[in-house]
């Protein structure tokens, strides 16, 4: 009796521990060095095209923010220095500084070219977008030593600068719809762009990044989660400055933001299935979408109570969006946890929209620039959890980098050692045998 | 010739008994008796009912919010309920086709005495100058006699106006304002509201006014005035429906109307399958074009557009959630 329980026992407490002896086998993680640099360029890069579009259109219209949206674009630009010297050093580093934060100096030639109706003016400044493609498509590509082939990092460099000046030209013709699905297209890009980057860096360096890949499906989903997350903060900082405005194309912003609403549902509906997607969608729409919106309805009416309803009701987004987030996880990603970092994210929005008011620029795009960074921490660690509560759809991530050692090289050597102890083997039995026969007879 | 005499003292008895009827105005109460005139003995009392209407028209323009969108937002305060700009005429003519009037129209000031001034032609009509122009926002009025000592002047007729006929008022250059009777109202002479005829209101009218009631020459003549209020027709412009009204999620939402008078939407919603809509939500143009329901995916929506006269187009078409 005794003895059945305490194998009960023992049984009981093995089947506790198996979940965590499954996880702690499972290696499926988004957190390797290699989906980190992709991460880090993802975040830079797309920084950059945020910060550019945005340049373009203030600056057009003259807006009071223009030099404070400047700064944070070479603010960006120096960001990315750093990254590049802790892979290529320093000196690579400073050519590559040199090259790309004078590249964004032409987005003044179109806007000059764009108010003065001046065509000599646009082609000069295309042409030195030409210039800056293949200067720097030609240092992407030495720095990977070909790991990015120069006609590809070239064409994907040429696709970005459309991208950059598509959306101003439709800003510039009215054509907002126009110009925020080539918002939405380029900004996308960037992540493209890094992906390949990131995939050729670490191909060209595997031992720095431990072997690990950067294209691998954990590393893509977290990539997707940075993508969606930073979009959803870019688009509601500009909804908001535009519905204050009340700019001409602020209600091509609040589509853009639908537009990425049914992306992020889709990507929510890949992992989660329909009904879980149908969930997502209404958290994400109500008390969040419309109260970021209500915000600016409140500030514009100068209607403090209103203000107070909408900061309530996003409180309760954070809530809900939290707990979403920690049942959909199968509390992967802890609910306290999550409810406190969807709640910093609105914080941010608030911070970043108030100083706007204010006419603090400085302060709204220092607030900008930190809760853009925020949303790849969320990229992170969400993509982290649904890959731990999911490591067969990821696990792909443990492949080895090459083929097992599964040889000695002894059958390389021509006449074989095997042969000779075999022979030796046969020797010493038949010896043997031959011996025993004799002393029996 | 006895019988000539029975004759003529009926005819003769026949015609005092017209002349004593016609002196007790019953022939003006038969051929007045379906005039749309309803007296005010106390003036005071109505326009406390005036003030209330006032009240209510605000609420019903609070439904949408315009900002002032020539001032710059960043310093200027808001402003709620931002009216059209003006465009007054200066009038040289005014007809009222139900009543064949047809008269020119001249400018009158205020007498030494405080009253308004009246043309010395009794066939003509007299714009208070110093007032309103008919077009604009507020009471422009227009004076006119109802006889002369001789016969019937250029407004006799005017208390057989109904609600909903029409006066129009054309202007030195062409340009013609045309008004629509709301109501018609008698007053005490010396009691009439003249903050509510003359004074300023959001609204843009044309109040007639003329003499009515009892005329004793040895008090100063006719005992009531006669005011007709009118509100000026506006141009109706087919207010642009909204498009794209689209289900998703909790999201109603739809494409804004590209037009400067738009200033805001209704959104109306089924829970019936579609049997019977009711207004949901009031959307201002400065708002975000959505209307947030959690159960939207179960419904049917549509949405209208409201212009600043209030107007509102035609529903746009139905839409409905992916799923039920």
């Amino acid at each position: 009796m005794q003895n059945i329980k305490r194998i009960l026992i023992t049984l009981l407490a093995f089947m506790m521990l198996m979940p965590s002896i499954a996880m702690a086998d499972s290696h499926a993680t988004v957190k390797t060095p290699a989906s980190d640099l992709r991460a880090t360029l993802d975040q830079l890069l797309s920084e950059h095209f945020v910060l550019a579009t945005t340049y373009l259109m203030k600056a057009y219209d003259e807006a009071p923010d223009q030099d404070a949206v400047w700064e944070k674009l070479d603010q960006n630009a120096q960001d990315m220095t750093p990254a590049i010297a802790s892979i290529y050093g320093d000196e690579a580093a400073q050519q590559f500084e040199d090259i790309f934060r004078g590249h964004n100096d032409y987005v003044d030639g179109f806007v000059e070219a764009a108010k003065n109706d001046d065509a000599e003016a646009r082609q000069m400044a295309e042409a030195e977008v030409e210039e800056f493609v293949n200067e720097f498509g030609g240092f992407l590509a030495t720095a990977t030593e070909g790991n990015l082939p120069e006609d590809a990092a070239k064409q994907v460099l040429e696709a970005h600068e459309q991208d950059v000046v598509k959306v101003f030209d439709h800003y510039v013709n009215e054509e907002y719809q126009e110009a925020y699905q080539a918002f939405r297209e380029g900004f996308n890009r960037m992540f493209d762009i890094s992906k390949a980057l990131s995939s050729a860096i670490v191909t060209q360096m595997p031992e720095k990044f431990e072997q690990t890949k950067a294209d691998t499906p954990a590393a893509d989903l977290r990539s997707n989660l940075n993508a969606l997350a930073s979009e959803h903060f870019a688009l509601a900082v500009l909804e908001m400055q535009k519905g204050y405005d009340q700019a001409a194309d602020y209600d091509f912003v609040t589509w853009a933001e639908n537009e990425h609403t049914s992306d992020f549902k889709a990507a929510i509906a890949s992992l989660y299935g329909e009904e879980g997607a149908v969930q997502f969608e209404k958290v994400w729409q109500q008390d969040h979408i419309t109260a970021q919106s209500e915000i600016v309805t409140a500030a514009l009416e100068e209607d403090e109570e209103a203000r107070q309803m909408a900061e309530e009701n996003l409180m309760m987004f954070a809530e809900d969006f939290g707990a979403f987030l920690a049942t959909a996880t199968e509390g992967n990603l802890p609910e306290d946890a999550a409810k406190e970092a969807v709640w910093q994210h609105e914080e941010q929005v608030l911070n970043t929209f108030d100083a706007y008011v204010d006419g603090d620029y400085t302060k709204a795009y220092d607030h900008f620039r930190e809760g853009y960074g925020f949303m790849f921490g969320i990229g992170e660690t969400l993509g982290d959890a649904i890959v731990k509560q999911m490591p067969d759809q990821f696990e792909q991530d443990m492949m080895p980098e090459q083929m097992p050692d599964t040889g000695m090289g002894g059958m390389s050597d021509g006449i074989t050692t095997w042969m000779w102890a075999a022979f030796g083997v046969l020797a010493v039995v038949a010896a043997g045998a031959l011996y025993r026969k004799q002393t029996n007879s | 010739m006895k019988r000539d005499w029975i004759w003529y003292f009926s005819v003769m008895g026949l015609i005092a008994l017209f002349l004593i009827l016609y002196e007790t105005n019953v022939f003006a109460n038969l051929t007045k008796e379906d005039t749309e005139v309803v007296r005010v003995e106390n003036p005071q009392a109505a326009s406390d009912a005036t003030e209330q209407e006032e009240e209510q028209e605000e609420i019903l323009d609070g439904e949408f919010t315009v900002i002032n969108k020539e001032k710059n937002m960043k310093d200027e305060e808001v402003v709620k309920n931002e009216r059209q700009a003006e465009d007054g005429i200066i009038p040289s003519r005014i007809s009222i086709p139900a009543i064949d009037v047809d008269a020119s129209v001249e400018e009158v000031g205020i007498l030494d005495n405080g009253e308004m001034g009246v043309p010395e032609d009794p066939m003509k009509a007299g714009w208070f100058e110093p007032g309103t122009q008919p077009g604009n926002r507020g009471n422009s009025v227009i004076a006119g006699h109802v006889d002369s000592r001789t016969g019937p002047a250029v407004f006799y007729h005017l208390d057989q106006l109904k609600k909903g006929d029409e006066i129009t008022v054309t202007g030195e250059d062409g340009e013609e304002k045309t008004y629509v009777v709301q109501k018609l109202e008698s007053y005490p002479e010396n009691q009439s509201p003249i903050e509510q005829i003359f004074g300023s209101t959001n609204e843009k009218r044309l109040n007639l006014i003329t003499c009515t009631g009892e005329f004793i020459r040895d008090q100063g003549g006719h005992q009531d005035r006669l005011v007709v209020y009118s509100t000026l027709k506006e141009p109706v412009e087919e207010v642009e429906v909204p498009t794209n009204v689209k289900v998703s999620g909790a999201f109603v939402t739809w494409h804004a109307v590209r037009s400067d008078n738009v200033v805001g939407y209704r959104v109306y919603e089924s829970r019936d399958d579609g049997e019977t809509f009711e207004k949901v939500a009031s959307i201002s143009q400065h708002e975000r074009k959505a209307y947030s329901e959690s159960k939207a995916g179960e419904y049917q929506y549509y949405v209208t557009a409201v212009d600043q006269q209030g107007n509102e187009s035609a529903p746009s078409s139905i839409a409905m959630g992916s799923y039920k």
